[in-house]
């Protein structure tokens, strides 16, 4: 395996942990808020956080250049400031894969949470409970399994993420480039065995994450 | 009297309206009343989980609600022990963990002594460890009772308690209910649509339709005087009839029904005087109806009166006693469909009598067992 195969397996793996992280300390308490909370512009949140999932990738890679590019809305200012820009960064993998990978867990513990029974959390509110308290007491822990699974396909799909990576975060060998991008590049340029390698490694990542995954969920009930 | 809780709520939903106000104090008041009569609205109102549109909740002077004066208090801040109907027991959590639910602020050993002597005090001690999966009915009715007592709540609401469990242990566990409210002294509000239950586990109770109180009473006030016809359908009572009012004193009361003058006790306590040719609704309890025996009639009959004749047209066995419907020799309508009168009795007394195939009987109702249902 080549220097830049193994550091495209490396950004990889960190690219999906920091943006599984990410995804769990904005997607868990979103979906709690989509699943229990009437509050305006609800609608318009559950769409937005769902919309990656339908759209190309290229086209939500296209609306993070728009946002956060070097002329974007939120970039354009950031870079005169500062001269600073998250494109063509491995922060902006991560940003693009953690916006891909949003709607899967959201959607997923958002099912979870709606089936908990709101008898349990009138039953802790009466005991004197506040809402969070429940919430981190009752409700969480009994929407866990729901919540593990979407976490995993929320690593899966960070791991996984090509599109909107490529938009964003650029193929730069050794800073920008995923195994999924490694992959596509070796196979443009004929490398069929690097290919090869990176697929096995993916593969047995992949693997390995669900089997994580299904003992964890088997502890949990 | 140590307890004293005032109710009025009012509260609009779509195609139903809860209108009711009560009171009650210490010991058990029952709401009774058919599904749908706004039972549980209320006991949700009483807990804070729902927000009445108006009206006023005083629980031993402490305002939990007024809407006029903009008072509201939350759930966690009324002290008020709720056991819902399928318990809603927290499944992650053991025994112990749930019965010890709302005492977590308080310091580790206090909490600890607490929960041991609710667990001992409700006959769980051996489960502390127990998942409620792990749980029989009665055990899981008990550490709902438990987690709700623990917070030694002003008030305990218990929603249905003993509808999730099959009949045989429902009514060892009503009595053993009962015992355990009674042991801990503390103002409960049970709602039941069962009336046996409602009785048994009741010292006031409230009947419920359709939104309204129809009447709040001492349990045996209501057994023996219900305040309406409503009231008497709601009870289910049977044999519940229509006359003509012949005379009316306060003492008694005549009634023409069926071709028959009867004569019915007025109740001391309620100066009801209807005028006379006016409709009035009564009901006669079916086991306080006499049949006479025909080896000794001539010697029996003194001692009987509102006499009639009739034939039994229908019975059912209920094991322990017949049913027997009755229709009137009087020519007309029969007043319930194909029968007059419903009549149970003992299983021997059938036997005796050979009803089975003596079907024409003479029959007599005391005066002290018709009962005058004011409108």
């Amino acid at each position: 395996m080549s220097v830049d195969a193994v550091s495209a397996l490396g950004l990889s793996i960190r690219v999906a942990i920091v943006a599984t992280v990410l995804n769990a300390l904005i997607g868990i308490p979103l979906a709690y808020l989509l699943a229990r909370r009437v509050f305006r512009g609800r609608a318009l949140v559950d769409l937005l956080v769902t919309l990656p999932l339908v759209l190309p990738p290229t086209v939500t890679g296209y609306y993070l250049i728009v946002l956060l590019g070097r002329r974007g809305w939120l970039g354009g200012p950031v870079y005169a400031l500062t001269g600073w820009s998250v494109a063509f960064t491995w922060y902006a993998a991560v940003i693009a894969a953690t916006v891909m990978a949003l709607p899967l867990l959201v959607r997923t513990a958002r099912a979870a949470i709606e089936s908990v029974d709101r008898e349990l959390e009138k039953a802790a509110y009466t005991l004197g409970r506040s809402e969070w308290r429940t919430a981190l007491e009752v409700t969480l822990p009994l929407a866990r399994n729901g919540i593990i699974a979407g976490l995993v396909l929320a690593f899966a799909r960070a791991l996984g993420e090509f599109g909107a990576t490529l938009m964003l975060a650029g193929n730069i060998p050794g800073k920008t480039t995923t195994v999924p991008l490694a992959i596509y590049t070796a196979v443009q340029t004929g490398e069929m065995n690097e290919a090869a390698l990176l697929v096995l490694a993916l593969t047995v990542l992949s693997c390995l994450v669900l089997v994580l995954a299904g003992r964890l969920g088997a502890r949990a009930t | 009297m140590r307890h004293r809780f005032s109710v009025e709520i009012k509260k609009e939903l779509p195609g139903f309206t809860l209108d009711v106000a009560w009171t009650a104090g210490d010991g058990v008041a029952v709401l009774f009343g058919p599904s749908g009569a706004g039972k549980t609205l209320t006991l949700q109102c009483l807990a804070g989980l729902i927000q009445p549109d108006a009206g006023r909740i005083v629980v031993d002077d402490r305002v939990l609600f007024d809407a006029s004066a903009g008072v509201n208090l939350a759930p966690q801040q009324r002290r008020v022990g709720y056991v819902f109907q399928s318990y809603a027991l927290f499944p992650h959590l053991t025994v112990a963990g749930n019965v010890g639910f709302g005492l977590r602020d308080r310091p580790r050993d206090d909490r600890q002594r607490k929960v041991g002597e609710v667990l001992e005090r409700l006959d769980l001690g051996g489960l502390a460890d127990r998942r409620p999966s792990e749980l029989s009915g009665g055990q899981r009715q008990r550490v709902a009772l438990g987690r709700a007592l623990a917070i030694d709540p002003a008030l305990l609401l218990l929603d249905e308690p003993l509808s999730a469990l099959d009949s045989p242990l429902r009514r060892a566990l009503r009595d053993e209910l009962r015992a355990i409210l009674t042991a801990w002294g503390t103002a409960a509000v049970l709602v039941t649509h069962d009336f046996t239950e409602a009785y048994r586990l009741a010292d006031r109770i409230i009947v419920y339709e359709r939104g309204r109180v129809i009447q709040a009473a001492a349990r045996g006030e209501l057994l023996w005087q219900p305040a309406s016809e409503a009231v008497a359908r709601v009870m289910g009572l049977r044999n519940v009839l229509h006359g003509i009012v012949v005379k009316s004193m306060p003492d008694r009361i005549q009634i023409a029904w069926r071709g028959h003058t009867l004569e019915a006790v007025n109740s001391p306590t309620r100066s009801y005087l209807p005028p006379p040719d006016s409709p009035i609704a009564f009901f006669v309890r079916p086991e306080y109806v006499r049949l006479v025996r025909k080896d000794r009639s001539a010697l029996d009959a003194a001692h009987h009166m509102n006499q009639m004749r009739g034939t039994v047209v229908g019975e059912t066995d209920f094991g322990t006693v017949w049913s027997l419907r009755l229709r009137l020799d009087t020519r007309g309508m029969p007043a319930q469909g194909e029968f007059d009168l419903e009549v149970e009795v003992p299983h021997l007394v059938y036997e005796i009598l050979d009803i089975e195939r003596d079907r024409h009987w003479e029959f007599s109702i005391h005066r002290g067992s018709i009962h005058v249902l004011p409108t």
